[in-house]
């Protein structure tokens, strides 16, 4: 214990090692992984998210036009945000704050696949 | 002769987070015989991994384990570029050793946290987890997430460290490095500590390797193996030694860990000085071929074994994990017999179990 | 590819091991394999202090036993209760036999692990 003695020290003398959380928060890292979010206006629906995503938690009906999202899956490995050409996906970085009931987002892209 | 009791320590027991039960038959206060029963956390991770197409068993492989999770990552990227074989970058290279040795340090500050917790002494290990949560802040910072950083993919890294961040490690790294010597210098010096844990669970060197143990608690016995001896990624180029204990007991183990936590930040500090420039990835088309490989990297927890069998579409046709603790298990039927009931709590620890890394 | 890897017989594994244990080799551990009619195990070594690798191969019918290495390594116990649980491997006298039930419960998936059931396990609990 004597050798503890230091440290205890400036421990008693030193003020709180943590923050007050809900007052006081911490700015989240440039590039932390906090969540995704979908752009409707750029999506075109051509699945390569859905394919990759490694979670399943991306699903695409191209006759319904519509995007289902699954955030209770989602891993957030920015897969997604990677495989996207058109840049519709992007990861923010705060944190989704936690749900009583799995979300289910459907998105319906509004994105026009470019005539080639 | 006394009555002999069974007591069971576990699957839910105060010094261990994952659910493992030893059967524990006991003459008084000594431990007679040990029967560890497993198959609480068992996931079916290797057939997932055959099930899956082989780029998002990356992410499955991280979470056979939270603690080791980007270590996982890393090897079954390596395993795969085995199978062709593709040759990653060099700054890639020193990417992987960078957070694959981060996630070593942070590993080995909570170890002793929970060294500290398991004989009683709670201000040590707040103060080691203080420390370990600097590290986690530099893995979210550096590679987005604080526990599974998924930095991985097959053919290099996802994201590079520009100069900022550099800077940014290598004054936290050593920030860390100043406060864990001087904590570390208390837990191998203070009477108390050294009570509990000297001369508990004695392995001698032959045991060890007969039982086929692997990592630290390999190396505290005094047997010179660690898999970073391979000179894989960039361990080749930065100045490695094992760190080897011959006393071979669960205070030798402690120091190992501990003298393992001040090497890891050298190698950080030293890969981060040598990053070389250049790019972080190469592009790998095309399905891994009909073929087999096996890697061996060093986990916190000490050697983890994977062997992977393409056949030529996008599933794997096998993936096989053998991870450290899966290996240190036995090693417990050893230590435990002739100790006091009241050490086997420590002794158990001193392995570092990770009971879902061992059922995956 | 594996390096030193020797395909041998089964008849010869205990004495193959025999001589890896004389030599103080440490066990690393065991992979098996379903090649369809047959199982192939692969035992692997590490010729210790060092970090050389070796390996030995053998191929057994599904329904032929194979000698258990727990009288030379005791650390084999866990591999071959789970080959035993997993592939149907028919491991004859394990120091410490689990039963069948180290990792599967009774209700689990039987065999999971065998290429022919690949959709029923993957239906159940594969993924």
């Amino acid at each position: 214990m004597p050798l503890m003695l230091p440290t205890i020290v400036r421990n008693l003398f030193g003020g709180p090692a943590t923050r007050l959380y809900p007052f006081q928060v911490r700015d989240s890292f440039a590039r932390a992984r906090g969540h995704v979010e979908f752009d409707d206006n750029k999506c075109t629906l051509c699945g390569n998210c859905a394919r990759r995503c490694p979670a399943a938690a991306i699903e695409i009906n191209k006759e319904k036009k519509e995007l289902t999202f699954f955030p209770a899956r989602c891993i957030i490995c920015e897969v997604c945000a990677e495989a996207c050409r058109r840049d519709a996906i992007t990861v923010e970085v705060k944190w989704r704050s936690p749900f009583y009931t799995k979300p289910v987002e459907v998105h319906q892209p509004k994105g026009k696949e470019k005539a080639s | 002769m006394a009555p002999r009791t069974i007591a069971p320590f576990g699957p839910q027991h105060p010094v261990l987070p994952e659910p493992i039960q030893l059967k524990i038959t006991y003459e008084d206060e000594k431990v007679v015989d040990v029967l560890p029963a497993i198959g609480y956390g068992h996931r079916g991770i290797e057939k997932a991994c055959e099930l899956n197409e082989y780029p998002k068993n990356i992410y499955l492989c991280e979470r056979i384990c939270g603690i080791c999770s980007c270590i996982h990552g890393i090897t079954y990227c390596e395993v795969v570029e085995r199978l062709w074989p593709v040759e990653i970058p060099p700054r890639a290279k020193f990417l992987r050793t960078i957070w694959s040795e981060m996630s070593r340090t942070h590993s080995h500050l909570l170890w002793l946290g929970l060294l500290a917790d398991a004989f009683g002494f709670e201000s040590m290990f707040m103060q080691f987890w203080r420390i370990r949560e600097k590290v986690l802040d530099l893995l979210e910072m550096t590679a987005g997430q604080r526990v599974t950083q998924s930095i991985s993919v097959i053919g290099g890294v996802r994201r590079d460290l520009n100069g900022e961040q550099k800077k940014k490690c290598i004054e936290v790294l050593k920030e860390v490095r100043k406060e864990s010597e001087a904590l570390i210098g208390v837990l191998a010096n203070d009477y108390t500590v050294k009570a509990r844990t000297v001369g508990k669970g004695v392995l001698s060197k032959d045991q060890a390797i007969a039982l086929g143990c692997a990592g630290p608690t390999l190396r505290a016995s005094g047997v010179c193996e660690d898999c970073r001896m391979q000179k894989y990624q960039a361990y080749g180029d930065l100045e490695f030694e094992p760190i080897v204990e011959t006393a071979g007991d669960s205070y030798a183990r402690a120091v190992v860990r501990a003298r393992e936590t001040l090497q890891a930040i050298d190698l950080q500090l030293e890969a981060l000085g040598k990053l070389p420039a250049g790019d972080i990835n190469v592009s790998v088309k095309g399905n891994p071929p009909a073929n087999e490989a096996i890697f061996r990297s060093e986990q916190p927890r000490g050697e983890v074994f994977y062997y992977a069998k393409g056949n030529g579409t996008r599933n794997l046709e096998r993936l096989r994990v053998r991870t450290p603790t899966y290996a240190n298990i036995p090693s417990l039927l050893v230590m435990l017999p002739g100790c006091e009931l009241a050490d086997v709590p420590i002794i158990a620890l001193s392995i570092d179990p990770c009971i879902s890394c061992t059922e995956r | 590819m594996i390096e030193n890897l020797k395909e041998i017989k089964k008849d010869e594994l205990l004495s193959e091991v025999k001589k890896y244990a004389d030599a103080k080799a440490r066990f690393v551990t065991a992979v098996c394999n379903d090649l369809g009619d047959k199982l192939e195990v692969t035992y692997y070594f590490n010729a210790s202090p060092g970090m050389e690798m070796s390996a030995l191969r053998i191929a057994v019918g599904k329904d032929e036993e194979v000698p258990s290495l727990t009288g030379i390594y005791l650390t084999a116990v866990l591999i071959e209760n789970e080959m035993k649980e997993t592939f149907g491997l028919k491991v004859k006298d394990i120091a410490i036999d689990f039963g069948g039930h180290m990792f599967l419960a009774q209700d689990s998936p039987v065999l999971p692990m065998l290429k022919e059931k690949k959709e029923a396990a993957g239906e159940k609990g594969g993924e």
